[in-house]
């Protein structure tokens, strides 16, 4: 675990990337606000949900950039053993995890590929912004992830999805998407903060070669989705070896095309140099959201269209 | 015991449900149309598969033929189960569309489900026809009862 005390040392080497640093390092210190998904595909009256949480003693609040996104005071205030929870009228989620499914656009009749979907945030998220019209393959390589992920597709009753147990960088050839979004394993640096000390995956699984991971799931995606279609690649850390860097060997080893994004959070352009590497210049149309910008968990998102 | 332990694990080997033949997808939907008032055509877009007992609801794609050759864990909704020659729809369905039925509603108070989740019977009153019945209160909607002879049995997971 990084104590907090370390953390300065730790994210130093992104001081160049990471705007206003120090306010970054006094952000790690406070708390995340709270919010919700209202599932409308099971609950079609918001009012039901608003009720019965000021019933139980909470504030709710709709987020003015997010539909169906609710901020819930106080912060530590129970959502997972309310009754709205336990009939799936509620995920309760951060703000940032739901840019990856906006930059990936789903559309009602789509066959979208979520790659690492277990416990389902993302899938369920898409499911919900297609009606429950997309086709959905919702694959992890763990069992006792994907039990969850079984758990939310059915607490939540999204029809549309189906689950399958593959390695993501193996999953195998044959159907031709139209969209998949890879919201690959990562360090979790965009998590880490006081009462998530032990967010950062390099401590618990020190061997763990990230980027090569990232980079296999990345391009086993690409070549999966159809010729037109589009990848949806995310991390929560910061760490550009996982993030600008595993797009750009990508973009070397595949004819992929970098698609800026409108965005309901603050972002910066993704980095096209690191650690004295130039990298493709077309990076500066991903994006980098920061946890002090956005009170929210940091995120990098980059969406990519297969050309050939 | 703590919420992961209690879940079910799934099945590693789990094979594709099959495609229910067109009367039988008939059976099961009038039974939801007749029992509780929502059209068959609410389901149009969905696709009935099947195992030994039990019916999944799964959207319809342009070609099926391609996910089947996919190793799944899970397809769909679990919509209706087959009980002795009954249909019983389950709770995850009943949550998800008993907003759209317009009858067999049992309406209770906050301490009456909170009793019935308990005691798993009570005795209850109404002139419902017997069967199964959708458990709301508040609005809110818990899923599958059974109204027979003045009482009423909770499904409810």
């Amino acid at each position: 675990m990084l104590d907090l005390v370390k953390a300065p040392a730790y994210f130093a080497r992104y001081r160049d990337i990471i705007p206003d640093f120090e306010s970054f390092l006094r952000h790690l210190k406070t708390s995340l606000p709270l919010y919700f998904r209202l599932n409308d595909l099971k609950c079609p009256d918001p009012e039901i949900v608003l009720k019965g949480l000021t019933r139980q003693g909470a504030k709710v609040e709709p987020v003015s950039q997010l539909p169906n996104f609710y901020r819930v005071e106080p912060r530590n205030f129970p959502l997972g053993n309310t009754e709205e929870y336990y009939l799936g009228y509620i995920y309760p989620m951060t703000l940032n995890s739901a840019l990856p499914v906006i930059a990936l656009d789903p559309q009602p009749g789509e066959l979208i590929l979520d790659m690492c979907a277990a416990p389902g945030s993302k899938t369920t998220q898409i499911a919900q912004m297609t009606k429950d019209r997309a086709i959905i393959v919702a694959n992890d390589r763990r069992l006792d992830r994907l039990t969850a992920l079984v758990a939310n597709l059915k607490r939540l009753g999204v029809a549309c999805a189906l689950t399958t147990l593959y390695r993501g960088e193996e999953f195998p050839f044959g159907l031709n998407f139209d969209k998949i979004l890879v919201d690959a394993p990562c360090s979790g640096e965009g998590r880490y903060r006081e009462g998530y000390e032990g967010e950062l995956m390099y401590q618990k699984e020190r061997r763990t070669n990230l980027p090569a991971l990232q980079k296999g799931l990345l391009i086993r995606a690409f070549d999966l989705v159809r010729v037109g279609g589009v990848v949806v690649y995310s991390t929560c850390t910061i760490n550009p070896d996982e993030n600008e860097c595993v797009v750009d060997y990508l973009l070397r080893k595949r004819q992929g095309r970098l698609i800026p994004c409108t965005y309901p959070q603050p972002h910066h352009e993704g980095v096209t140099e690191w650690e004295g590497r130039l990298l493709h210049p077309d990076l500066k149309h991903t994006a980098r959201f920061f946890p002090h910008e956005t009170n929210s968990v940091g995120f990098f998102v980059a969406k990519i269209e297969r050309m050939i | 015991m703590g919420k992961r332990a209690r879940r079910k694990r799934i099945h590693q080997q789990a094979v594709w449900p099959k495609l229910t033949r067109r009367e039988e997808r008939e059976q099961v939907l009038l039974f939801w149309e007749e029992r509780f008032g929502i059209p068959k055509e609410t389901f149009d877009p969905y696709l009935l598969l099947s195992t030994a007992k039990n019916y999944w609801l799964f959207i319809q794609p342009p070609d099926l033929q391609p996910l089947q050759s996919l190793r799944v864990q899970t397809v769909g909704l679990l919509f209706t189960r087959r009980v002795s020659r009954w249909l019983k729809p389950t709770s995850t369905a009943l949550q998800r569309f008993g907003h759209l039925a317009s009858k067999n509603i049992v309406e209770l108070s906050p301490l009456e489900l909170d009793r019935l989740r308990r005691e798993k019977k009570i005795p209850y009153t109404s002139d419902l026809t017997e069967g199964y019945v959708i458990l709301r209160c508040e609005g809110k909607i818990w899923g599958c009862g059974l109204y027979t002879s003045g009482k009423l049995i909770s499904y409810l997971p």
